[in-house]
């Protein structure tokens, strides 16, 4: 298991402040998702309806990665600031391009990706940290980078984080697909992965 | 792997990420996208939440051991059981119909997570559905309905195309 520095914004103080990224979801990792981000997405979402719930409230990380790391072509990563878990990421890299300019070759395709309770706007007034989703695209471009894709990512946006894929990260956007609930498909091409990688 | 980015291309790269949501992944509950775009699955929907509930009732069973025999959250078998907008994630069902010993696919599209392919299955959903109530123990009329539903999924035929 390879562990890299990344950086978070502490919300309260606005410091960079230094944080781990795994590049293998972990027993213990399953476990402090358990004992502290599924309680407290549970309490946030009791008593509201479901339409008002995040959009992944009830994403079993533990099934998820029981379920998939031990199939081939699974990658997965964790997040760790201060002894905390920070974010998540399912990856699967026997995926193919569907963007004409890069159809039919392989890149590295999210199949879950998530922040904390505790880091996230829309659940709290003041997050803890800010910058998960940078740290984990720098990951998966990274990863793609690694594997002889050329930084080629692929990924399912929930509704809400399109504008993050689309303006911020500048990927290209594939159109509503009716064959994935009808989630904004969303690619990284080659030149868009080596602009991310520059400061922007 | 390894990150190699500079303390500064995080401090501006979080910057433009402000209070985006990051999020991808598939949907556990599209109620919105249902509502607009979905509606034929929730008579099926209704047809599979009653065939959960009937088949555990009819074991004895409550929610928490069915969920702890499928390897499911109970919140999820009642969410399945109660509310037709709320669409299953495909594993779930796949581990329930292992449970129940029937095939996957018609409980897959009763739950609206394939394309329809067995002849009659909707009909027999909807019947199957209208004849149960949902009460605490099963009564001859809605264990004469559970048996023929439950036969009709078994010796599901695949429609023509």
């Amino acid at each position: 298991m390879n562990t890299s520095v990344g950086y978070l914004k502490r919300d309260d103080t606005r410091e960079m402040v230094e944080a781990s990224l795994l590049d293998e979801v972990s027993d213990s990792h399953l476990s402090m998702w358990e004992a502290s981000w599924s309680p407290a997405m549970q309490s946030f979402c009791a008593g509201r309806p479901l339409a008002d719930r995040p959009q992944d409230h009830h994403w079993d990380w533990r099934r998820k990665a029981e379920g998939l790391l031990p199939l081939l072509g699974y990658h997965s990563f964790a997040l760790l600031c201060q002894n905390e878990l920070q974010g998540l990421m399912l990856i699967n890299d026997l995926k193919s391009a569907r963007l004409a300019s890069q159809f039919g070759k392989p890149l590295a395709y999210v199949e879950f990706l998530a922040t904390a309770p505790w880091n996230r706007p829309e659940m709290h007034q003041r997050p803890r940290y800010r910058g998960v989703g940078t740290v984990m695209v720098g990951a998966v471009v990274e990863l793609s980078f690694e594997l002889g894709y050329s930084g080629r990512v692929g990924l399912h946006a929930l509704p809400a984080a399109e504008h993050f894929y689309r303006d911020t990260c500048k990927m290209t956007e594939l159109g509503k697909d009716a064959a994935h609930q009808n989630l904004m498909y969303f690619e990284m091409t080659e030149n868009q992965a080596e602009a991310f990688r520059q400061r922007p | 792997m390894k990150l190699n980015y500079s303390k500064q291309w995080y401090e501006e790269r979080i910057a433009l990420e402000g209070d985006s949501e990051v999020g991808a992944g598939c949907l556990p509950a599209k109620l919105e996208n249902i509502e607009k775009t979905n509606v034929t699955f929730v008579d099926t929907r209704i047809a599979l939440g009653t065939f959960v509930s009937l088949w555990r009732r009819n074991k004895g069973w409550d929610a928490a051991r069915l969920a702890e025999q499928a390897g499911l959250d109970p919140q999820e078998i009642l969410e399945i059981e109660r509310d037709p907008h709320c669409e299953p994630e495909a594993d779930a069902v796949y581990k329930l119909s292992i449970v129940f010993g029937v095939p996957a696919k018609p409980l897959l599209e009763l739950a609206g997570l394939i394309q329809p392919r067995t002849a009659g299955l909707r009909e027999e959903a909807v019947r199957f559905a209208a004849r149960s109530e949902s009460v605490a123990a099963l009564n001859e009329h809605e264990r004469e309905a559970f048996e023929a539903f439950v036969a009709a999924i078994s010796e599901s035929i695949p429609l023509k195309k």
